[in-house]
């Protein structure tokens, strides 16, 4: 298939399937499912066959190591508005491919996680489709516009799935997350519109705009602009608040989605729209976003200590992780900025892991507090072995995908020979003595242990739970034990927007 | 004539609608003849409005000029008349409305059809005079209106209390259009403008543009003028207050736009300033007020006070960007106003236009629920809805001033109105009703009209022939 019109069926289709859902008969739950399922297995297929054209396409056009262009593949370009020369313009490279790749194995393991939904299961399914389809969007626009467009369609179904079928404090967390995630965009849209009207080029081309020089000044107000209404995605200290109740109240699937992949957006946005367009401000901004950065990762983890919920201690651990993306990216090194980028691939999996199981021993035990768990592993042991090893891919074990993307972003870190750097790498290794703390602590309190009485009779997963689970566990193991693929694309990926702030 | 011809229609049509009730002599109060010619009569009007083209300008004798512009403007007042008409519909029916049913039917389309010509009159004028008859003919009907529940306390304290505040702001407009009088010497637009490019220093002009500006700030609910707008909106009959709400502002807001980019041209640059502090101030008090609103009525006002801020903040920006980006947002806002206020008028036939009225929603009737849910995204501005679309051109018009700080306030002011746009999406989905709630029923009117305003607000959003067409004509 032509690579173009493959990169917009691939956004197409969880919308198409959001549509053919709207006609089902509202009590016809299976139905519902098996639509949705097979709407996501389909954009699983066609996201797979991307990467392989891909990787085809770039082994035949190499990037060449001092290129300052980010070479995109498979463009294609519409005009949409053409007064404002807003165009539909679509485009892959590396990261955005590997981020494709992830959020379709995490939609598909969540869609499998959700097929317990029985309430309005529906607009679940609607809602969870939109949903994908924006951040497909997002990922294959390089045009601003359209860009910010499939990322506002991404965030604002949160709203409802968080606030209908979430736990605890919904409502509470539902809008907290919803703000504060428009408060971001609305930073990004200033940002959008006045790199727009500054170049002078009166274009939103992501290609276009990378190629016109900015004045200083310019980058200087505008770089934190970007850089801070992303990273409200990203959960940058201190706009992670949203983070930990957001992710602690919504449901397992979108937990999933949105740890594993939403949260990556805003990484993804900072480095492409931010560090790329805007080099300059990027180095003018980065001791300081690195502070905060380093804050970021160590109050995660400490915060993770604190908390008995399972649900709040992988939603504080998220917030660390992510903040390990951005500190990849404020390394200013070129292996900081590639640890960054294959940590998103690796928290993304790995917590999209952790909520899926937490959200099955939820549905089991019907608490989610370690200390009135225990002995879990005698009544499930296939969910506990599994959220052992994921346990152990987060403190960064080698030949699981923690390790692979936590030593690079460490040591491109450290790699920067700026003192304050070197401070700051100290302190963030620090966080996974502390993560090894409340994973382990978590992991002894609820696996191990004497069998609790009333929790004797539960059942380990099902098959068709097994399923995600085995999945999301063989990509922890297939990025841990054979990254290099990955790392060579991402090198490719990384080499134009590291020469670009280099310059 | 050509260009003429939605005018004279629309003034055949009121005296029809007049002269029906008078052929028929004793009035049968329940007949739905009048009803009938006014939604047909509009929608004819309206064709022939989309047919005419809009590339031509034509100065009639009396200095009545018809262009691009104004013919978009005329598109949008007879849209917002003919959705009145149909939401009005229930509100004369017995048991039609939780409030009461209003009485003489054919009195009430007469004035809003009136009303509208004013409007009419105002875009297409092109002296100083006829701009305030305009103005004036396009106000005093809406007092009338808002007292249309004669025997409802609300409803006559509601229409006390706007021609009060009305007459005051008419009697500054005067003031300051006989200051602009005495400066330049002459009423048509063009002595004007050459007297302000002569001499924009003259004190006499700028007073002039003050008392004006805030004439205008009251029918635009423009902070600190804005007061009367909650008690007017609550009082009114709701078809009343959705017209005001959209076409009230709409004639305001086309008449600042005349003003300040034909006549006063030369004085725009020296009160961007002014606007700046405005728009800041009123999108920000009409968010705040209208967060702890439980009457729709009364949110809706701070609504579109908040609504009033975004589209002054596009005064800012040059002729063309002001007018495309102004023209397209009130496309947009009246849709989603009108939507708002049909869906208001279902929960109205059975209990109190209250938000608590909109519980159950989600599971009773999904439609409608989807339909809120589409509406307050696009009154709040998220993509791909027709609100966004608006809200990003109006933007825009600023940034390209170079009024980011502005940008970024107003884009964080639609944040917070996001935050009451979707307590009405909790309310439809997320709280549970106390009581059983039945379905709301719908009539036909009502699920046409949302039908047509959804379709609106969203092709509106995603198919840029739509917009580029009205960016096309009025830039």
């Amino acid at each position: 298939m032509n690579g173009s019109f493959l990169l917009t069926m691939i956004w197409a289709v969880p919308f198409i399937t959001a549509l053919a859902l709207l006609p089902v008969d509202r009590d016809d739950h299976r139905r519902i499912k098996i639509i949705s399922l097979t709407g996501n297995a389909l954009n699983l297929l066609l996201v797979i066959s991307l990467t392989f054209q891909f990787i085809g396409v770039s082994a035949a056009h190499p990037v060449a190591d001092g290129a300052r262009l980010s070479q995109f593949q498979f463009t294609a370009t519409v005009p949409w508005l053409q007064m404002l020369h807003i165009e539909y313009n679509i485009g892959v490279d590396a990261i955005s491919v590997l981020m494709m790749l992830l959020t379709a194995i995490v939609i598909f393991c969540g869609v499998l996680a959700s097929w317990g939904v029985e309430k309005q299961a529906k607009e679940f399914f609607v809602l969870l489709n939109v949903l994908v389809a924006g951040v497909y969007g997002v990922f294959v626009s390089i045009d601003l516009f359209t860009f910010f467009v499939f990322y506002e369609i991404a965030v604002l179904p949160m709203y409802l799935l968080i606030g209908l079928w979430g736990t605890g404090k919904k409502e509470y967390s539902a809008m907290k997350l919803t703000l504060m995630l428009v408060a971001g965009s609305a930073f990004i849209l200033a940002g959008i519109l006045a790199l727009y009207f500054e170049s002078g080029l009166n274009t939103f081309d992501l290609q276009q705009l990378s190629q016109h020089h900015f004045s200083p000044e310019f980058q200087h107000w505008v770089f934190p602009l970007i850089f801070v209404g992303f990273g409200v995605l990203g959960a940058l200290y201190p706009f992670h608040t949203w983070s930990p109740d957001g992710h602690a109240s919504a449901p397992t699937a979108v937990s999933m989605l949105h740890a594993g992949v939403l949260m990556k957006l805003g990484g993804y946005g900072c480095l492409r729209v931010g560090m790329y367009l805007l080099p300059e401000g990027a180095n003018m901004w980065m001791s300081f976003f690195l502070v905060l950065v380093t804050i970021n990762v160590l109050y995660g983890a400490l915060g993770a200590i604190k908390q008995t919920d399972l649900k709040y201690i992988t939603a504080y651990s998220s917030v660390s992780h992510c903040g390990m993306v951005l500190f990849g990216f404020t390394a200013m090194t070129f292996t900081g900025i590639k640890g960054g980028v294959l940590q998103m691939i690796s928290h993304g999996l790995m917590t999209a892991l952790f909520f899926c199981l937490i959200g099955m021993i939820y549905g089991r035990t019907h608490t989610r507090t370690v200390s009135e768990m225990g002995g879990l592993m005698k009544i499930m042991p296939f969910l506990s072995t599994a959220y052992v090893i994921v346990g152990l891919a987060g403190l960064g074990l080698p030949g699981l995908s923690g390790f692979v993307a936590e030593a690079n972003v460490f040591v491109g870190a450290f790699a920067n020979s700026a003192p304050l750097y070197r401070i700051c790498t100290v302190l963030a290794v620090l966080s996974i003595v502390v993560t090894a703390v409340y994973i382990l602590r978590a992991v002894n309190g609820f696996v191990g242990g004497p069998v609790i009485e009333r929790f004797a009779t539960l059942t380990d997963a099902s098959p068709l739970e097994k399923i995600p689970v085995t999945i999301l566990l063989f990509c922890l193991f297939g990025m841990g034990m054979l990254p290099g693929w990955i790392i060579n694309l991402v090198n490719e990926a990384v080499h134009p927007i590291y020469n670009n702030l280099m310059r | 004539m050509k260009l003429l011809l939605p005018d004279i229609l629309l003034v055949l049509l009121a005296a029809l609608i007049l002269g029906h009730d008078l052929y028929k002599g004793k009035v049968n109060l329940t007949s739905s003849a009048p009803f009938h010619i006014a939604w047909l009569g509009l929608t004819v009007i309206f064709i022939v409005l989309a047919c005419l083209p809009y590339n031509q300008t034509a100065l009639y004798p009396g200095g009545y000029q018809v262009t691009g512009a104004s013919l978009l403007f005329k598109q949008v007042f007879v849209l917002s008349a003919l959705f009145t008409v149909l939401l009005s519909r229930p509100y004369f029916m017995p048991g039609g409305n939780q409030r009461g049913t209003m009485k003489h039917q054919s009195e009430f389309l007469f004035i809003i059809l009136l009303c509208t010509f004013g409007m009419f009159t105002v875009v297409s004028a092109t002296d100083l005079l006829t701009l305030f008859v305009g103005m004036e003919l396009s106000a005093i009907p809406l007092y009338i209106l808002s007292g249309f529940y004669k025997d409802d306390d609300l409803s006559v304290e509601a229409s006390t209390k706007y021609m009060m505040m009305g007459s005051i702001s008419t009697g500054l407009m005067l003031f300051g259009l006989s200051f602009i009088y005495g400066a330049a010497g002459s009423v048509t637009f063009a002595a004007v403008a050459k007297a302000c490019a002569a001499n924009p220093g003259e004190p006499l002009l700028r007073l002039g543009v003050l008392f004006i500006l805030a004439a205008v700030g009251f029918k635009l609910t423009v902070f600190p003028f804005h007061t009367w707008a909650p008690d007017v909106y609550e009082g009114a009959p709701s078809p009343v207050t959705a017209f005001i709400s959209v076409s009230s502002k709409a004639v305001a807001i086309a008449f600042l736009l005349i003003l300040l980019y034909e006549p006063l041209a030369a004085l725009h640059s020296s009160l961007q300033s002014v606007i700046l502090i405005l728009a800041a101030a009123t999108m920000t008090v009409g968010n705040l007020g209208a967060m702890k609103q439980e009457r729709l009525r009364r949110f809706m006002a701070y609504s579109s006070i908040a609504q009033a801020g975004y589209i002054i903040m596009a005064l800012t920006g040059d002729a063309g960007n002001a007018r495309s980006s102004i023209i397209f947002y009130l496309f947009v806002y009246a849709a989603a106003n009108y939507a708002i206020f049909f869906i208001m008028s279902a929960i109205g036939r059975d209990g109190e236009e209250q938000r608590s009225g909109l519980q159950g929603l989600g599971r009773n009737n999904p439609g409608l629920a989807a339909i809120l849910m589409l509406t307050a995204f696009s009154l709040a501005g998220i993509p791909p809805l027709a609100g966004f679309m608006g809200k990003f051109f109006l933007f825009a018009a600023a940034a390209k001033e170079g009024y980011y700080a502005m940008v970024i306030f107003a884009a964080l002011n639609s944040t917070i109105s996001l935050y009451y746009y979707l307590l009405l999406v909790k309310e439809a989905y997320i709280i549970q009703p106390q009581a059983e709630v039945k379905p709301l029923a719908l009539d036909n009117v009502q699920a046409i009209s949302l039908f047509l305003l959804t379709a609106a607000m969203l092709l509106a959003g995603i198919l840029p022939s739509v917009s580029s067409g009205i960016l096309a004509v009025a830039g």
